[in-house]
């Protein structure tokens, strides 16, 4: 017994000796190091954005230190504080949410080390990071405005359903507000008819295209603000023989937002007339940007907005490259 | 642990190894090796020595502090964990404890709530509504399992899907911010946090080793009819331990709201089988009547020790979470076997009093 208590203290020994035997950690080359902590990686756009990062750190030699979160944020705050640890020159981040972030930030800052945030805006604070946001409302408006664009030249007057995100979600709400801002623009060809909120369920979507599809047999112009409601869509579509391909008789004019493999599939086989889509691979190369303008002491202002772009039947050869959802093997 | 008879030559040594055979010395041996008490203290000691050259920044002061500052709501959470297995239970409910004391607390103490922002009276009552929260939950468990005889898995697996659902219904998912500074310091300064989890700790430590209310738990474990036919108030010492652990599960909760400065309905959404894991690989037994809370902190450690390595080498997550489900797995293996062996033997360990 004694014995043991003697091993475990000259082990304890050992343990606080060895605190001094290796105090920075730092190793000695020049590569710089970039820590990467994503919340999750459970649907297809954060992987495409991982692997963005992934690919665009390695053109510029830089090296990444990568970090799931698995959804929960005192996890995400171990693996931050493991990378100033390890000493890296910068943190891009996805964060759990707007709040849990700050205690993080607050580190990073003390540490005197930048971060980025991907995506995901901080609440307000004296805590100081760059996030780069799709700008929501300007693509929704963009993509809108060529689906109405289309409708313009098929003539006739227009019928429209939108499919609202969850409100609680800064995104929904720039989305709604692109697509509504379309709308009061051309009252003489589109009526809006049916508002069918979702709060970002496919379930709740599917429901509500049905019901709206029969209240409204006429419906004819449907904006979703998120790509993954589609198969809802499409499913009520088919349920009342409704799917039809672009230029076909009875086609329902289709738009959608985010730029997923779903999308890309629905434009190739020409069911899909516009999508709008966030560039992964600008809102990347940015984010790494913006870390290295920060340790070089220069101004980044506190939003990075990526302005996105539309992807249509007519520019699908030239645009599918940068259609993050293109690039993903079904 | 105290080596194998050295022998002089080969001939002593072969004769050695054929009476070992023949006799349970030899295995009593390596049983007493592999029961000692600190075994996962050594085990920790020389895992950090051995990854401490390959992992860059593992032996850093910053990254001790890190450890220090993982390791101690975990080893919170534990502790109550570690009552509740000595009585053969189990508590699945922690984490959604955590989450429900959390909101609770940040409810009570932020602008959203009470109006009481600002005042000095604040952090106490957050304090005050999270403790009460745990304890409540207790309460509710242990009745369950003590009166109405149910499964202590069924009970608190059932408790925690109720209060996960609870938690996020009544915030509608939305986090609470605006924690007051005195209240966050809890969490994130460890120079509090120490020594709270060690008072905490000792008390535990010191009710399970040299209390009447100790003995009782352990008596409970071993055999609950025996323990009932002395005199033991088994269903009392069955809901104690269930407020021990809910009361444990509420520091965690204030320790892990205030780093974060938020409270969160899914908080630590995920610890479930590092606490249940940890204990476990501390030497608790599973079937009950055995544990020690020194046991718990050596499990603890070894855990937050492995999380802590692969995380700074770079490791994804997907291993992290395969490397620790196997260590876990690994000291269950061991636990069954141990309950086997006190089983068909007299125990190979004889705990000194």
């Amino acid at each position: 017994m004694k014995s043991h208590l003697a091993l475990f203290m000259a082990s304890l020994l050992v343990l606080v000796a060895g605190v001094g035997c290796n105090p920075s950690g730092q190793v000695a080359d020049k590569q710089m190091t970039i820590g990467v902590s994503f919340e999750t990686l459970q649907t297809e756009f954060w992987v495409a954005a991982l692997d963005a990062f992934k690919s665009e750190l390695s053109r510029q030699n830089i090296k990444m230190l990568e970090a799931i979160a698995d959804g929960d944020a005192n996890r995400q705050l171990e693996q931050i504080r493991n990378f100033i640890t390890r000493k890296v020159d910068g943190i891009i981040v996805v964060p759990k949410d707007s709040k849990t972030i700050l205690p993080m930030i607050k580190t990073a800052n003390n540490a005197g080390i930048p971060m980025v945030l991907f995506n995901r805006p901080p609440d307000p604070s004296e805590a100081k990071s760059v996030t780069i946001v799709a700008d929501n409302y300007a693509i929704t408006k963009a993509t809108v405005e060529h689906m109405v664009q289309r409708a313009r030249k098929i003539g006739g007057k227009f019928q429209a359903m939108i499919l609202i995100g969850d409100l609680g979600d800064m995104n929904a709400i720039g989305r709604r507000d692109g697509f509504e801002d379309v709308m009061k623009q051309n009252t003489d060809a589109i009526e809006v008819v049916a508002r069918i909120p979702t709060e970002w369920n496919q379930e709740k979507a599917q429901a509500g295209t049905v019901n709206a599809l029969q209240a409204h047999p006429g419906i004819n112009f449907i904006f979703a603000s998120s790509d993954f409601l589609f198969p809802s869509v499409i499913s009520a579509l088919k349920s009342t023989s409704k799917y039809k391909k672009v230029g076909e008789p009875g086609h329902i004019l289709l738009g959608g937002f985010d730029g997923d493999a779903t999308a890309y599939q629905m434009l190739k086989e020409g069911y899909l007339d516009a999508d709008g889509v966030q560039d992964v691979y600008f809102e990347a190369k940015t984010a790494i940007q913006a870390i290295l303008d920060l340790r070089a002491g220069k101004n980044v202002p506190a939003q990075i907005q990526d302005p996105g772009f539309v992807i249509h039947q007519d520019n699908l050869q030239e645009m599918s490259p940068r259609m993050w959802g293109a690039q993903i093997k079904k | 642990m105290s080596p194998a008879p050295a022998s002089e030559n080969s001939d002593e040594f072969a004769e050695t190894m054929t009476w070992a055979f023949h006799q349970p010395m030899m295995t009593t041996k390596i049983r007493r090796m592999v029961g000692s008490e600190y075994l996962v203290f050594f085990l920790s000691a020389v895992y950090f020595l051995v990854l401490t050259p390959f992992t860059p920044g593992f032996c850093s002061l910053e990254n001790l502090e890190n450890i220090l500052s993982s390791l101690l709501p975990l080893f919170v959470v534990s502790v109550g964990q570690t009552f509740v297995l000595i009585t053969g239970g189990i508590d699945l409910s922690v984490v959604s404890t955590i989450g429900l004391a959390s909101i609770s607390g940040a409810f009570v103490m932020s602008h959203a709530g009470w109006g009481l922002a600002g005042s000095i009276w604040a952090t106490s009552a957050g304090v005050v509504v999270m403790v009460l929260v745990g304890v409540l939950l207790g309460v509710a468990n242990g009745s369950a399992v003590a009166w109405l005889r149910m499964p202590a898995f069924i009970v608190t697996l059932t408790t925690m899907m109720f209060v996960s659902g609870l938690a996020i219904w009544l915030t509608q998912s939305r986090k609470i911010g605006g924690l007051p500074p005195g209240f966050v310091s809890i969490g994130k300064n460890i120079g509090l946090a120490l020594p709270l989890t060690c008072l905490l700790g000792w008390l535990a430590h010191f009710i399970l080793e040299r209390c009447l209310m100790g003995r009782w738990i352990f008596a409970v474990g071993q055999n609950p009819k025996t323990a009932l036919i002395s005199g033991v108030p088994v269903r009392g010492v069955l809901v104690m331990t269930y407020v021990i652990s809910g009361f444990c599960a509420a520091c965690a909760s204030i320790i892990y709201t205030g780093r974060l400065e938020t409270g969160d309905p899914v908080l630590v959404q995920r610890i479930l089988l590092d606490v249940v894991g940890a204990t476990v690989i501390g030497g608790t037994s599973l079937y009950g009547g055995k544990g020690k809370i020194l046991w718990t902190l050596s499990g603890v450690l070894f855990l937050t020790l492995i999380d802590n390595s692969l995380n700074l080498a770079g490791f994804s997550h997907f291993v992290i979470m395969m490397v620790k489900g196997l260590v876990i797995l690994l000291a269950a293996v061991f636990d069954s076997i141990k309950s086997r062996w006190t089983q068909n033997e007299t125990p190979p360990v004889e705990e000194p009093v």
